[in-house]
């Protein structure tokens, strides 16, 4: 050792750790590289930041996982896990050391199950399974709507909770499967097919379960899973949460959803909507048959305004007695003057003859605005509180020869129909007649 | 695989309405009799006929009774539906152990 420090250059701790530094981050092959190793001494600090140490069998790296970039993380870490880190090379002075700064970090083996899903995509695609043209409209109203996910998750909780508050008296049968681990794929699928009986009834199915990590939701990429939507006879919904990479079972679903909330939201009506929606139609109707009406009453108060409909016979009465005074009028001026007067005494009946005529045809049009307003009037009269009693083939009861005592009639009101059995018939009149309903 | 099929209206029980069919139709004819060209008695038979809808779709709405049920697993690898009670306003379920297993 020679030792001589006159000779060379002295760096300060300082000097040569920013040096190194500078080497080491400026090497852009250390930039955004990415690593594979096992996790141990895996510290998950109060402050949100994560470190551990990556390793092989021949070397050890430590990797810091800041909060603001270990929020993307879709999966629990644990001691031993083997992942792959994409990160950059930084150094940390104040210890002297090197590390990964992990931006990304992956499961190793996720890979090969992406692959998988992939090639299983292809295959179902294939065979028409994911067609957008054989998705169904899911019913505007379920009545039965069915559930086939964990019995003690809060996907179930949720879809409940959604559901109850927009129909209160909804029915929901829950398929209990398990959405974790080895057994969850048959779980699921049997769960769909034993929702699907047609026994139960139901009108819609919701299949899903909260989100978790990309190995959690795995059981909604498998094959039997995707199948059993796709074989559903009941329009089926699915609603796995995730946030990036949709399970495969939501091609083959009828409707996809991002969480089962959302699932139960898209199933399920509110029935307020509904009903206010009833309701607003049946004001609509009645709206239009009331101007309709309307419209008729004021064309029928016209016509019935006029003098001669006020009080018809008196005219005619009027006429009579016209006619009566001008013969005894005749008769007296030509009596004691009949021989000499013979012939003009023998034009009496024809002036008889013609204000008789005069008249009928007046009675005449008069009976034929009665019957105008006859066509006219059932409605009117109804809003007032008449009724328009009908036979079996709807037809309307015009006199009391139409029906019979023991035939079953119905009677209109304005809103709605009574039905009735004629007890008794008084013809001659409107006010005897009654009817036992 | 076969293409699957949709389920047949016609497995409905009768008397049962489709409630989208008759809103639909309830529709049609508030808009024919406020177009006001239909003749009175056209007009009271259409006005009957929307009376008797709306009242179908109000029952429809009330028909179904809350009932939350799970199926569950019995003798004999029977399946069953139990009725599962939920607290009233808050949609929870009220007994966690009602919550259970899984039909495998």
């Amino acid at each position: 050792m020679t030792g001589d420090s006159s000779q060379q250059k002295v760096y300060s701790v300082s000097e040569i750790t920013r040096s190194i530094k500078r080497t080491l981050e400026g090497r852009s092959e250390f930039n955004n590289l990415w690593v594979r190793g096992e996790i141990f001494n895996l510290t998950m600090h109060s402050s949100g930041h994560i470190y551990f140490s990556l390793r092989d069998d021949d070397a050890v790296i430590s990797a810091v996982f800041f909060r603001h970039a270990n929020r993307s993380l879709d999966f629990k870490l644990k001691e031993g896990m083997n992942v792959l880190a994409l990160g950059s090379i930084t150094v940390y002075e104040k210890r002297g050391g090197y590390q990964i700064n992990v931006s990304l970090l992956r499961q190793e083996g996720i890979g090969d199950l992406q692959r998988r899903i992939e090639l299983l995509k292809q295959k179902l695609m294939k065979e028409g399974m994911f067609d957008p043209g054989r998705k169904r409209p899911i019913p505007f109203f379920p009545q039965r709507l069915g559930v086939a996910t964990s019995p003690t998750g809060a996907a179930v909780r949720d879809i409940i909770k959604v559901a109850l508050r927009r129909y209160p008296n909804i029915e929901i049968v829950i398929a209990p499967a398990i959405v974790q681990g080895d057994e969850a794929p048959v779980s699921i699928a049997r769960a769909i097919e034993e929702l699907n009986r047609p026994e139960y009834r139901i009108d819609c199915i919701i299949t899903g379960r909260g989100g978790g990590s990309f190995e959690d939701l795995m059981p909604f990429n498998e094959e039997i899973v995707v199948r059993a939507f796709y074989n559903s006879r009941v329009p089926i919904i699915s609603a796995v949460g995730h946030q990036v990479d949709h399970p495969l079972c939501d091609d083959a679903a009828d409707l996809a959803a991002p969480t089962p909330s959302a699932a139960a939201e898209l199933a399920v009506p509110v029935k307020k909507d509904l009903a206010g929606e009833v309701d607003y139609l049946m004001i609509r109707t009645n709206n239009a048959v009331s101007s309709l009406i309307r419209g008729l009453s004021v064309r029928i108060e016209g016509v019935l305004g006029r003098r001669i409909f006020r009080d018809p016979f008196e005219i005619v009465n009027r006429k009579e007695q016209m006619l009566a005074d001008t013969v005894n009028q005749m008769l007296s001026g030509v009596k004691g003057r009949v021989s000499y007067n013979k012939n003009r005494f023998l034009l009496i009946p024809d002036i008889r003859m013609i204000i008789r005529n005069l008249i009928n045809i007046k009675k005449h049009s008069f009976v034929m605005v009665l019957k105008a307003m006859e066509q006219l009037s059932p409605m009117a009269v109804l809003q007032r509180g008449y009724a328009v009693p009908l036979d079996e083939i709807d037809a309307v009861i015009r006199s009391v020869g139409d029906t019979e005592v023991g035939r079953l009639i119905r009677l209109l009101i304005q809103d709605g129909t009574l039905r009735c059995i004629v007890n008794s018939i008084h013809p001659g009149g409107d006010r005897g007649k009654k009817k036992d309903a | 695989m076969e293409r699957k099929k949709t389920p047949k209206s016609g497995t409905e029980k009768p008397g049962k309405i489709d409630f989208e069919k008759a809103i639909k139709e309830l529709e049609e004819i508030a808009i024919k009799l406020e177009e006001g060209e239909l003749s009175l008695d056209e007009s009271i038979r259409q006005f009957e006929k929307g009376m008797q809808l709306a009242k179908s779709c109000r029952e429809k709405l009330d028909e179904v009774e809350r009932k939350i049920e799970i199926l569950q697993k019995g003798e004999g690898g029977r399946v069953s539906g139990k009725q599962v009670d939920v607290n009233g306003d808050s949609g929870e379920i009220a007994n966690d152990d009602d919550l259970q297993g899984s039909l495998l």
